[in-house]
C-alpha cells in the first residue's frame, strides 16, 4: 500500500507539535520550555501548510514564533527565578493528569461519534480571504485592532510604577 | 319598704366587689399609711356584712336569684361571670362576712406587740381583703369555672397569709406546703370540672345538675370519675386524710388568720363545694360512700392526733380536721342541711377557740405550749369563759350550737348509712369531747404555772369578738327547731324540704358519750385519777406513733426526696445533656464542624479552582454518557 | 490521505496537554505558555473545518477568518497577562502560583 506523503508529513508535523507541547508541560528548565513552545508553534504552522492554509501558516510563524515567544522570554527574564533550571510541579499534578486525560477521552469520543460531510482538503484563495476580511468581516476586524490598541495601552499602564507619570 | 325593694339579691355581687376594691386600694399604700389600710379593709367587710342582711331579706321575700354577665364566647360556649343567690350561698355569705369582720377587728390588737405595730400591718389587711373577696366570690359563683378561679385565689390568699411572717423559715415552708398539697387536689378538681364540661357542654352548675338528672344525661362512669376528682379538690382544701398534712403546719401564720381561714372559711370551701354539687353526688352512690368513709376516717384519725398534741394551736388544728371529716361524713349520708348547719356552728365555735387561743398567746408572749399554762381563767376571765363555751359547743354539750348540729349529723348517718358508720361516729364523739376537755382543763383550770405571772387579759378589741362569737356559739343551735310552718328547721331550710326530727335514744346516747368524754378528761387532767403520763409510758409505742403524726409527714418527705427530687435531677440532666448539649449546642457544633471542613475548598489557588472546573466538565460528560447508555 | 479526524484528534491531544500544563505547572509564565498551546489547538480545529468540511466558499472562509481573530486576541491577551505577571512579581517577588492565595479561607 502506498503511504501518502502528505500523511507522513502530517505525522511528522504532529509529532513535532505534540513533542513540543509535552516539553512545555514537563520540562524542569524554564528556558527549555519556551523553546519547546517555539517548536510546537512551528509544528502547528506545518500542519496549516499541509491543509493548504498558507497565509495562516505565515501568520502563525510570524506572530507566535516572532512575537509571542520573544515576549515570553522577556517575561522570564524580568521575573527572575533562582532555580529556573529546576522547576517542580506542585503536589496535585496527578489529579491534573487524570483530568486532562479525561478531557482528551471526552473530546475523542465526541470526534469519533460525530459524522460530518468532508471533502478533499481545499484551500481558500488569498484574494478571497482578503476580500472577505475587509467586507463581510470588516467590523470584527476593526474591533480586533481596537482590542490590540487597548491591550497595548493597558499593558503599559499596568506595568508603570507609581513614580513615573508623564 | 322601698329601700328593701331596690336592695335585694341582685346586690349580692357588691359584697365581694367591696372587698376586692379594698384590696386594690390598700395594697399600693400598705407601707405608707397602714392604719388607713386597716380601716379601709374593716370598713369594706363591715359594709359587706350589712349588705348581707339586705340580701337575706331579699332572699326571704323574693326567693332565690341568679344573675350573670357574658364574658367570653369561644365557639359554641359562652363563659360567664355569674352569681347564684340561694339559701346555701346566703348562709355562707353570712358566716364569712361575720367571722371575717370579727377577725379583722381582733387583728388590730393582735398585730400590736407592746404598743408597736407589726411592720406588715398594711400588707396583712390587704391580704385579708383579697381573701375575703375570693371566698365570697367562691360561695356566690354559679358556674364551675368561676368557682375554680375563686378557689385558686382563696388558695393564694391562704398562702400569703400563712407565710405572712415570711422571714421565718418555718412559716415560708408551711405556706409552700399548704399551697402544694392543696394544688394536688386542685388538679383533680380541674380535671373533674373539664370532664363535666365535656359531658354537658356547660360550666353552669344548675344546668349540669339538670342534665345529669335526666335518665341518659351523663355516662355513669364519667359522672363517677368526675365527681370523685372534684372531691379530691375538696379533700385538699378541707384537709381530709391524706391531704390534711398542711393544716397543722399552717398554724405558723398569725392566729386570727387561723381563725378565719382554717376554721371557718377556706377549709369550709371544700364542704361547700360538695354541698353545692350534692345532687350530682347522689347520682353517684359509690363516690358518695367514699366521701362518707373518708370523712369518718378523718374524723377519728384527727381526733386521736388532737389528743396528744402539746401545742394549743395544733390541738385546735387537728380538731378542725376532725370536724371537717364529720361534715364530709354528713354529706356522705346525704345530709346537706346537717352538714352546713355544723359548718356554721363549727365555724363560729372554732373561730372563737382560735381567737381565744390567740388571746392567751398574746398575753403570754406568743407561748404555745399548753403545759406551760394553767389556771388562766382567773387571770384572763373573758377569754377563759368564752373558750369554755366554744369548747363545750364542739364537744357536743347541750344547749350549745355544736350539740344540735352534731345531733342532726348523727341522725342522717343512722338513717342512711351502714351501722358501722354510726358506731364509729359515736366513738369519734367521745374523742372530740375528750380532747376538748383536755385543753380546757390544762390551760384554764388547775394550778397556775410560774410562767403565767405576767399574763393579763386582752384589750377590748380582742375580747369583744370573743364575746360575740360566744353568744352565737350558744344560740345558733336554736335555729335547728321548726318554729313556724314556713320554717322547717335550719336543715330543712337549706334543703327546701323536711323538718326537724328527733330520735330520742340517739340524742341521749350522744350527749351521754360527750359528757362521758368530758368526765374522762376531768379524771385524767384535773382529778388525777387517771395519769396520762403513766398511760403514755405503758403504751409507749402507740404514743410515739401518734405523736409523730403516724409518720405521715416523714413518709411524704421521703417520697419527695426519693422520687420527686430524683426525677427532678433526671430531668435536669436530660435537659442539659440531651436537649442543650446534643440538640442545641450539638447542631450548632455540627454546622461549625462541617463549615470548617468545607471551607478548605477555598484554597485560594487558582489551579485548584481550575481543576474543579475541568473536572466538573469531564465528570458531567461521564454522567451524561452513562445515562445515555 | 489526511482526514478531518486526524486534525481533530491532534487538536484534542494538544488541548489536553495544554490543560495539564495550566493545571499542573507552578510558574505563571509556564501557565501562560500552556494557554497558548490551548489556543493553538483551537486554531488547528478551526482550520480543519475550513479545509475539509463541505460548505460553500463564504462559510469555509469563516474558519480561516476566525483563526486570524483568535491569533489576534491571543496576542493581546498575552501582552496583558505578562503585564499582570510583572506587576505581581513586583509586589510579591514571586510568580509561583502556590504562593498567591490571598483568597484563601
Amino acid at each position: 500500500m502506498m503511504v501518502e506523503p502528505s500523511l507522513v508529513l502530517f505525522y511528522v508535523a504532529s509529532a513535532i507539535t505534540l513533542g513540543g507541547a509535552l516539553g512545555v508541560v514537563m520540562t524542569r528548565n524554564i528556558v527549555y520550555a519556551s523553546f519547546a513552545l517555539l517548536a510546537a508553534m512551528m509544528g502547528v504552522a506545518g500542519v496549516f501548510l499541509l491543509v493548504f492554509a498558507e497565509f495562516l501558516a505565515l501568520v502563525q510563524i510570524l506572530i507566535y514564533g516572532g512575537a509571542v515567544v520573544i515576549v515570553l522570554l522577556f517575561a522570564l527574564m524580568l521575573t527572575r527565578l533562582e532555580d529556573f533550571q529546576n522547576l517542580t510541579d506542585h503536589r496535585q499534578w496527578p489529579i491534573a493528569a487524570v483530568i486532562s486525560i479525561g478531557l482528551f477521552a471526552l473530546l475523542v469520543t465526541a470526534i469519533v461519534t460525530t459524522s460530518v460531510r468532508t471533502t478533499e482538503p481545499q484551500s481558500i484563495d488569498f484574494e478571497t480571504l482578503g476580500e472577505i476580511l475587509f467586507t463581510q468581516w470588516a467590523i470584527p476586524f476593526e474591533v480586533a485592532s481596537l482590542v490590540l490598541l487597548v491591550a497595548l495601552i493597558g499593558s503599559i499602564v499596568l506595568v508603570r510604577t507609581d513614580g513615573d507619570r508623564d | 319598704m322601698s329601700l328593701t325593694d331596690s336592695l335585694g339579691t341582685n346586690w349580692a355581687w357588691v359584697i365581694p366587689a367591696l372587698c376586692a376594691s379594698a384590696f386594690f386600694i390598700i395594697f399600693p399604700i400598705r407601707r405608707l399609711v397602714p392604719r388607713i389600710g386597716a380601716a379601709v379593709s374593716i370598713l369594706a367587710i363591715l359594709l359587706g356584712f350589712a349588705l348581707f342582711w339586705f340580701v337575706l331579706v331579699g332572699l326571704l321575700s323574693d326567693g332565690p336569684g341568679a344573675y350573670s354577665i357574658n364574658w367570653l364566647t369561644v365557639g359554641d360556649t359562652t363563659l360567664k361571670w355569674g352569681i347564684v343567690v340561694d339559701r346555701l350561698s346566703v348562709t355562707m355569705l353570712g358566716l364569712v362576712t361575720f367571722v371575717a369582720l370579727l377577725v379583722q377587728v381582733y387583728s388590730l390588737a393582735y398585730l400590736t406587740h407592746h404598743g408597736e405595730r407589726d411592720p406588715g400591718f398594711g400588707r396583712y389587711f390587704a391580704f385579708h381583703s383579697l381573701f375575703a373577696a375570693a371566698m365570697l366570690t367562691l360561695v356566690l359563683a354559679d358556674n364551675l369555672l368561676f368557682l375554680y378561679i375563686a378557689w385558686e385565689l382563696v388558695g393564694l390568699g391562704s398562702y400569703l397569709l400563712i407565710g405572712f411572717w415570711h422571714e421565718r423559715r418555718s412559716a415560708a415552708e408551711a405556706a409552700k406546703k399548704a399551697f402544694v398539697t392543696t394544688r394536688i387536689g386542685d388538679v383533680g378538681l380541674f380535671i373533674g370540672i373539664i370532664m363535666l364540661f365535656k359531658a354537658t357542654g356547660t360550666f353552669d352548675i344548675s344546668t349540669i345538675i339538670h342534665v345529669a338528672s335526666q335518665p341518659d344525661g351523663i355516662n355513669q362512669a364519667t359522672l363517677n370519675i368526675s365527681v370523685f376528682l372534684i372531691f379530691l379538690g375538696a379533700m385538699g382544701k378541707s384537709a381530709q386524710f391524706p391531704f390534711h398534712v398542711w393544716l397543722p403546719d399552717a398554724m405558723e401564720g398569725p392566729t386570727p388568720v387561723s381563725a378565719l381561714i382554717h376554721a371557718a372559711t377556706m377549709v369550709a370551701a371544700g364542704v361547700y363545694l360538695v354541698a353545692r354539687l350534692l345532687p350530682l353526688y347522689e347520682l353517684a352512690p359509690t363516690v358518695l360512700l367514699i366521701v362518707a368513709s373518708v370523712g369518718l376516717f378523718t374524723f377519728i384519725f384527727a381526733g386521736t392526733l388532737a389528743l396528744v398534741m402539746n401545742d394549743i394551736k395544733r390541738v385546735l388544728a387537728y380538731s378542725t380536721i376532725s370536724h371537717l371529716g364529720l361534715m364530709m361524713l354528713a354529706l356522705g349520708a346525704g345530709g346537706l342541711g346537717a352538714a352546713i348547719f355544723h359548718l356554721v356552728a363549727h365555724g363560729v365555735s372554732k373561730a372563737l377557740l382560735f381567737l381565744g387561743a390567740g388571746s392567751v398567746m398574746h398575753s403570754m408572749n406568743d407561748e404555745t405550749d399548753m403545759w406551760k399554762m394553767g389556771g388562766l381563767r382567773r387571770r384572763l376571765p373573758i377569754t377563759g369563759w368564752t373558750f369554755v363555751i366554744g369548747a363545750a359547743s364542739l364537744a357536743g354539750i347541750i344547749p350549745l350550737a355544736g350539740f344540735f348540729s352534731k345531733d342532726e349529723i348523727l341522725l342522717h348517718v343512722l338513717d342512711h348509712l351502714n351501722p358501722v358508720f354510726i358506731v364509729l361516729a359515736l366513738l369519734g364523739v367521745v374523742l372530740s369531747a375528750l380532747y376538748m376537755a383536755r385543753i380546757v382543763l390544762v390551760v384554764f383550770f388547775g394550778p397556775p404555772k410560774i410562767e403565767n405571772e405576767s399574763a393579763h387579759e386582752s384589750p377590748l378589741v380582742m375580747t369583744l369578738p370573743l364575746i360575740l362569737l360566744a353568744f352565737f356559739a350558744a344560740t345558733v343551735g336554736f335555729l335547728a327547731f321548726n318554729y313556724t310552718n314556713d320554717y322547717p328547721g335550719f336543715g330543712g331550710f337549706l334543703e327546701g324540704h323536711g323538718e326537724f326530727k328527733l330520735t330520742i335514744w340517739l340524742t341521749v346516747a350522744s350527749l351521754a358519750l360527750a359528757v362521758g368524754g368530758v368526765t374522762l378528761g376531768w379524771m385524767t387532767y384535773r382529778g388525777g385519777t387517771i395519769s396520762h403520763r403513766r398511760l403514755a409510758e405503758r403504751y409507749a409505742w402507740i404514743h410515739k406513733l401518734v405523736i409523730n403524726k403516724y409518720y405521715l409527714d416523714d413518709a411524704i418527705q421521703w417520697t419527695i426526696d426519693k422520687l420527686v427530687l430524683t426525677f427532678g435531677r433526671f430531668v435536669g440532666v436530660f435537659d442539659r445533656v440531651v436537649i442543650n448539649d446534643t440538640g442545641a449546642d450539638g447542631s450548632a457544633y455540627t454546622v461549625w464542624l462541617s463549615a470548617m471542613k468545607v471551607r478548605l475548598v477555598q484554597t485560594g489557588r487558582f489551579y485548584n479552582y481550575g481543576m474543579l472546573m475541568a473536572g466538573g466538565v469531564v465528570g458531567l460528560a461521564l454522567v451524561w454518557w452513562i445515562v445515555q447508555t | 490521505m489526511i482526514e478531518l479526524a486526524h486534525l481533530q484528534i491532534l487538536s484534542a491531544g494538544l488541548f489536553a496537554i495544554g490543560t495539564y500544563g495550566v493545571l499542573a505547572r507552578r510558574s505563571a509564565v509556564l501557565i501562560l505558555m500552556s494557554i497558548e498551546l490551548m489556543l493553538n489547538a483551537v486554531n488547528i480545529n478551526l482550520i480543519g473545518y475550513a479545509a475539509f468540511v463541505d460548505f460553500d466558499e463564504a462559510t469555509r472562509s469563516f474558519g480561516q477568518v476566525l483563526v486570524i481573530f483568535v491569533i489576534t486576541i491571543a496576542a493581546a491577551e498575552l501582552a496583558l497577562a505578562i503585564a499582570i505577571i510583572l506587576r505581581l512579581y513586583r509586589n510579591r517577588s514571586t510568580v509561583n502560583v502556590d504562593e498567591i492565595d490571598l483568597m484563601k479561607w
